[in-house]
């Protein structure tokens, strides 16, 4: 009985393994396997488009963003507002500025006109001077007011070989020699040799 | 779990079909988009779909750059811009008519003359419905808003938006501001009002220049508009195109200079009683204008009343506009002529019987009086209308008319300001002229100049090198980021600088000896009087004259030349009484603004 038992117990611990070991050993298992390597290469493909879709999708969203604002710049300059609405000025565009600066401008010319000045004179207790009261004095270093210059000269631009940036004028290999001779020179001075 | 059975299960295969039929599912839904859009390319109203998708695709701006300024010569703002609003309704948008009419007919009565009328509520309401009506999307309804005009729309707007916030009732029949927009632009100013005005002239409600330089750099002013085709797919940003402004102009106009000479001729209208009058101040060595004032002038900031101002066909700049019979003060250039050619010198003498014939008239003087022997000097000092006719004859038709085409008469000066006349000297051949004529043209009657006209002739002695100046009033111009100064024009060298000289010593002399009233303390000037009959229809009117002076100086050193007109005086009627001191005011205040020493210490800094 013990015998049979302990042959049997022994049999039975083969035909399990035998049972366990048996799915992974099957025809289809192998073709799961195949399957699954399939799956994960694709997944592999999905997860890498993933991340390149996701690139492409952050760099357009940032693009279409500043194209958005762009637009608004566009539309703040020649397009309508709602009276409701406060642009924000710290992205006004330039000819909005252009448009505040020449406002300002006008504003300060009102504030200094001719009929104000006089005006201010006269407040401040000034007089006019009769031409019997004027005495004409050389006043040494005096600096007399100056014509006005808005802008400067126009100047003739010539354009020189000489006055090109490099980049413009050697060809690659030079560029390379150049950049050879620099290297060595750089190597000098940091030897043993360069030191002084 | 009972691995047994684990065991047992996992030795069947698994089923996949519903997987199978998910993806069979999403391939076909997949396929029938395809499909769709494949459909879609080739139907018969892909051409409709591809159209309507452009139209919206983008949008036409157009960029109007900001007008350029305009500058005196020491650059103070003369003409500028300033922000003013375009308001008009997004129509689909609005949700009150009433209180969008009532709002804008409120606000804006004050500050505007064309809707300040009683009926703008009704216009507005019955546009604002007709669009409604229409389906139309936007429709302008005020323009040149003022900032503080804005503001009060601003406020109304958000006040009746937190009452629709607040209340629980219906928005309908809610005052409300929605739809109203607006779009900010540049407006023209003139920080200066009246002052200068005749010079700069003024922008119209079409953004288009009319008179002075405005009108004569309005192309250069106004830069060019840019119209672009705007994409409206954020990931199709285009360059915005390149808007340059329009150039600045500087002018010669001194505005301290500009603001006396227009205080001393109002003050010499009022004194005078003349209808109407000139002052022109200019530097005979350059032809720049340094000042220029006619009357009446306007405030260019309330241009709509022109027509108010300038009733009856009157020039807006009688300076360059208006012509006249200038009478004596056009002796200068019948003497000049006569010197110059050698016909007479300053010693020659003339005996004056009191009249002389020309032409089968007879000419007289203007006392009648017979003033017997007198040279050159005298002639001028007593302003003989005899002796001129005199030495007009001497010269001969041809010689004279040929001086006086040279010192440009009858021609446009081609002062850079827009409206000038040419004025009418008429010429042997021509149809209308008669010899008598030349004799009343040499002292300044039968031939129309305008006052810019003998202000260029006469530069020609009072710079005393004979080179007659082209006048003009833009000293720069900044365009492109460069600032251009063209250089003085030499219009002609109708006589020789010793003639010049010898003419300008004789006229400084003869105020001397006159004891004139534009007389000058410390400094010796040059000038002539002028009083001319006004012609009518019926000849010429009585007791109607144009009185004026020319003078320049320092003598020696000339900085200045002044042309002074008043027409009608009716205190006088003689340019020696009323004209003279108003040639003494301006060189009076000129010398100071100018900085021109007096003679002796000019003399004296000369020695050092």
């Amino acid at each position: 009985m013990g015998q049979r038992t302990t042959a049997r117990t022994r049999v039975d611990w083969q035909a399990v393994l035998a049972e366990q070991v048996a799915p992974f050993q099957a025809p289809w298992r192998a073709a799961m396997r195949q399957q699954m390597q399939l799956m994960g290469g694709v997944l592999l493909v999905i997860v890498a488009a993933a991340i390149v879709a996701g690139i492409y999708l952050n760099v357009t969203t940032r693009a279409a963003a500043i194209g958005r604002e762009i637009q608004e710049m566009r539309v703040r300059m020649s397009g309508y507002r709602y009276l409701e609405s406060s642009p924000d000025p710290a992205t006004a565009p330039i000819e909005e500025m252009e448009q505040r600066i020449a406002d300002l401008e006008s504003q300060l010319a009102f504030l200094t006109s001719y009929d104000v000045m006089q005006q201010r004179a006269d407040q401040l207790g000034f007089e006019e001077a009769d031409p019997e009261d004027i005495i004409y004095l050389e006043a040494p270093g005096y600096i007399d007011h100056q014509e006005a210059v808005l802008a400067p000269p126009p100047t003739t631009v010539v354009v020189s070989a000489d006055g090109l940036s490099p980049e413009f004028r050697q060809s690659l290999v030079d560029w390379f020699k150049e950049q050879a001779v620099e290297a060595s020179n750089w190597r000098f001075l940091f030897s043993a040799e360069g030191q002084p | 779990m009972n691995p047994y059975m684990t065991a047992a299960r996992e030795t069947q295969p698994p089923s996949f079909w519903r997987y199978t039929m998910l993806g069979v599912g999403f391939a076909l839904i997949g396929l029938l988009i395809v499909a769709q859009m494949f459909r879609l390319q080739v139907s018969p109203q892909a051409e409709d779909f591809i159209a309507q998708g452009k139209a919206y695709s983008r949008a036409l701006h157009i960029y109007y750059p900001a007008r350029g300024q305009i500058y005196d010569r020491w650059g103070s703002l003369l003409a500028g811009n300033t922000l003013v609003y375009e308001v008009g309704a997004q129509v689909a948008s609005v949700e009150n008519i009433e209180t969008v009419a009532f709002a804008l007919s409120k606000v804006l009565a004050e500050g505007h003359p064309e809707y300040s009328h009683a009926g703008y509520y009704d216009e507005l309401y019955a546009v604002l419905v007709s669009a409604l009506q229409k389906g139309t999307s936007y429709i302008p309804l005020a323009d040149f808003v003022t900032p503080d005009e804005l503001a009060q729309l601003q406020e109304w707007a958000l006040r009746y938006n937190t009452m629709q916030t607040t209340s629980r009732s219906s928005t309908e029949n809610q005052p409300s501001l929605a739809g109203l927009v607006y779009r900010p632009r540049l407006q023209r100013t003139y920080p200066e009002h009246d002052l200068a005005s005749t010079i700069i002239g003024f922008v119209n409600r079409e953004g288009v220049g009319l008179f002075g330089v405005e009108q004569k750099y309005n192309d250069l002013l106004a830069g060019e508009p840019v119209a672009a085709w705007v994409p409206l797919d954020p990931y199709e940003v285009a360059n915005i195109p390149t808007m340059e402004p329009g150039g600045d102009l500087v002018l010669t106009i001194d505005r301290q200079t500009q603001a006396a000479v227009e205080e001393i001729l109002e003050q010499a209208l009022n004194e005078t009683g003349a209808s109407s009058g000139v002052i022109i101040v200019s530097d005979p060595n350059t032809g720049e204008i340094l000042a220029m004032t006619s009357w009446p002038r306007l405030d260019l900031n309330e241009y709509w009343n022109y027509g108010e101002v300038f009733s009856d066909n009157t020039p807006f700049n009688r300076a360059v506009s208006d012509t006249y019979e200038p009478g004596s003060v056009y002796k200068v250039l019948t003497m000049a002529a006569g010197l110059d050619s050698g016909v007479v010198d300053a010693e020659t003498v003339f005996t004056d019987g009191g009249s002389i014939e020309i032409g089968g008239i007879l000419i007289h003087n203007w006392d009648y009086g017979a003033w017997g022997p007198q040279n050159m000097q005298g002639c001028m000092q007593h302003s003989l209308n005899v002796c001129l006719t005199w030495v007009a004859k001497q010269l001969g038709a041809n010689l004279f008319y040929d001086y006086m085409q040279n010192f440009g008469i009858g021609h446009l000066t081609g002062v850079d300001m827009a409206m000038e006349a040419n004025g009418r000297l008429k010429l042997p051949g021509d149809t209308d002229w008669y010899e008598a004529d030349l004799g009343t043209n040499s002292f300044g009657q039968g031939v129309a100049v305008t006052p810019l006209q003998m202000v260029m002739a006469i530069s020609a002695i009072a710079n005393e090198r004979g080179e007659m100046m082209a006048p003009h009033v833009v000293r720069s111009i900044i365009n492109d980021g460069y600032q251009y100064n063209p250089a003085p024009q030499v219009v002609g060298t109708p006589i020789r600088a010793e003639t010049a000289r010898m003419l300008t010593e004789m006229l400084a002399a003869s105020l001397e000896n006159e004891s004139s009233d534009a007389l000058v303390m410390g400094y010796q000037v040059a000038g002539k009087t002028g009083t001319a009959e006004i012609p009518g229809p019926g000849g010429y009117q009585a007791n109607l004259t144009n009185a004026s002076f020319v003078g320049w100086g320092p003598v020696g050193d000339p900085k200045f030349l002044v042309y002074v007109w008043l027409e009608e005086p009716t205190v006088s009627p003689w340019g020696s009484v009323v004209a003279s001191p108003v040639f003494r005011e301006v060189v009076e205040q000129l010398v100071v603004l100018m900085d021109i020493p007096p003679d002796d210490i000019r003399r004296q800094l000369g020695n050092e």
